[in-house]
């Protein structure tokens, strides 16, 4: 009862800049605020028991290869390679110009993406 | 009632250090459930992309102050880092007429140049024309992604993503700087470093800086006390610009390639961080020291949440909801404040 009077009395501070048209009380701020961090909180939470990152496999012209799921740090275990006729296959590559190969026993997965088959002509 | 101010006073703490807060907890839980997170080699790495992400964010940073802000960041960082990753190659797809590549300051001072001159339009069109910095930076983002676009189809290379860069230009972006317990810290730590230096010296201790403050907080203020308010506008923006254009320089050598995606949304990453970090909308508060602390926990937490591997969509919406509340808090902390 006593907070109200003062707000009564004591106008609030006017937002100036990028806020300057925003017409908001500090308790409004606080349950936004409180509201905010829990959706935030939950996001996190939802986002890290769904965790896993997707690896896909795009053979670029070869058989289909299903995609597998990982965690962070862990080393892809190779898939049964692709075939393509009239080409050989000879790894699987981070771009689509095979020109940065993956080693799959040293690089390990620290985000969802997408590997492309390196082809050679037989 | 002494009772009740206390509960007051520490609700204010609370709320108005909700970011931070949340940010702890989550730093110790994923410290518990991926132990590795807190080891060197992952704490050297989350303090390199610190760097990497400074500079961009010291730029918005003084557009932020000002009132303003600037969403063409990401995209001057994706031009300059395809400028870089073109001359400083050895397969030049873009120019097949050349053979060598082009000097290093050559293209460093380059990179700077076309930085600068899109801070200029920006600068000059929020200066001259009063028109808001997010109008003025949305036409320069189009504008600067579509010269990406016709860039990347210059010459052979017909859009491709940019790669096989010269080994002078890597080892002098991404070289060892040093090596801590085995792990190596990479050279444009340094070059970071430097330039927090700078822009520190910049806001802190020149006319300019004073001048910048003195706009951002009350502009009309300013102008009767005699600062020249346009050209300190133009400058920040240009400076901003410069610090993009370094940016991008860095971001070709470090990611090893550069195509019309890089620098995709950097502006949202670097405004969250500076709001994190204390730099208001209110205008004319903000500082140096703040914006790295901004940077780096907005690193910590979206390194952290990768050790959980939570997938990258998911991330887009914590990113937005974190702008949120730091806005929040940011209006907030001006409001209670006596």
């Amino acid at each position: 009862m006593e907070e109200q009077n003062k707000n009564q009395t004591a106008p609030q501070r006017q937002l100036r800049g990028l806020y300057s048209k925003v017409n908001i009380s500090v308790r409004s701020l606080n349950i936004i605020i409180i509201v905010l961090a829990a959706a935030l909180i939950v996001c996190m939470a939802v986002g890290v028991s769904n965790g896993g990152f997707t690896v896909s496999f795009d053979p670029l012209g070869g058989t289909t290869v299903e995609s597998q799921r990982y965690m962070y740090g862990e080393r892809i275990e190779a898939p049964t390679p692709p075939t393509r006729e009239g080409y050989v296959f000879d790894g699987w590559y981070l771009d689509e110009n095979t020109t940065r190969p993956w080693n799959l026993e040293k690089d390990i997965v620290t985000e969802s993406m997408t590997l492309y088959a390196g082809w050679k002509l037989q | 009632m002494a009772e009740k101010d206390k509960l007051k006073k520490v609700g204010d703490i609370l709320l108005n250090n909700a970011m931070y807060i949340i940010i702890a907890i989550a730093v110790v839980y994923i410290a518990i459930m991926r132990p590795t997170f807190i080891k060197l080699p992952s704490i050297i790495n989350i303090l390199s992309l610190t760097a990497a992400k400074l500079p961009i964010a010291l730029g918005i940073g003084g557009c932020i102050v000002l009132t303003g802000t600037d969403i063409s960041a990401g995209r001057v960082v994706g031009l300059t880092a395809c400028i870089s990753a073109s001359l400083l190659t050895t397969v030049f797809k873009v120019f097949p007429n050349m053979t060598n590549a082009v000097p290093l300051p050559l293209v460093l001072l380059l990179v700077i140049g076309v930085g600068a001159l899109v801070g200029f339009v920006n600068g000059f069109s929020v200066a001259k024309f009063k028109l808001h910095p997010f109008i003025v930076t949305l036409s320069t983002q189009l504008i600067v992604y579509g010269i990406i676009l016709m860039y990347l189809m210059r010459g052979v290379n017909n859009g491709q993503t940019l790669s096989g860069l010269d080994d002078s230009y890597r080892s002098f972006v991404t070289g060892t700087l040093f090596t801590i317990g085995g792990v190596a810290v990479p050279k444009y730590v340094l070059y970071s470093l430097i330039l927090t230096i700078i822009m520190w010296v910049i806001w802190n201790k020149t006319t300019f800086g004073k001048n910048m403050f003195a706009v951002g907080s009350n502009e009309e203020a300013a102008n009767v006390s005699g600062v020249n308010v346009m050209r300190t506008i133009i400058m920040v923006f240009m400076l901003a610009g410069m610090m993009y254009g370094i940016t991008g320089f860095l971001d070709g050598a470090r990611i090893a390639s550069a195509n019309a995606n890089t620098g995709l949304n950097y502006e949202c990453d670097a405004i969250a961080a500076c709001v994190i970090g204390g730099v208001s909308f209110v205008g004319g508060i903000g500082r140096i020291s703040g914006i790295v602390v901004g940077v780096l926990l907005l690193q910590i937490i979206f390194t952290g949440l990768n050790f959980l591997a939570v997938d990258a969509n998911m991330l887009y919406i914590i990113k937005g909801l974190i702008i949120l509340i730091a806005c929040a808090i940011d209006m907030r902390k001006y409001l209670v404040r006596k």
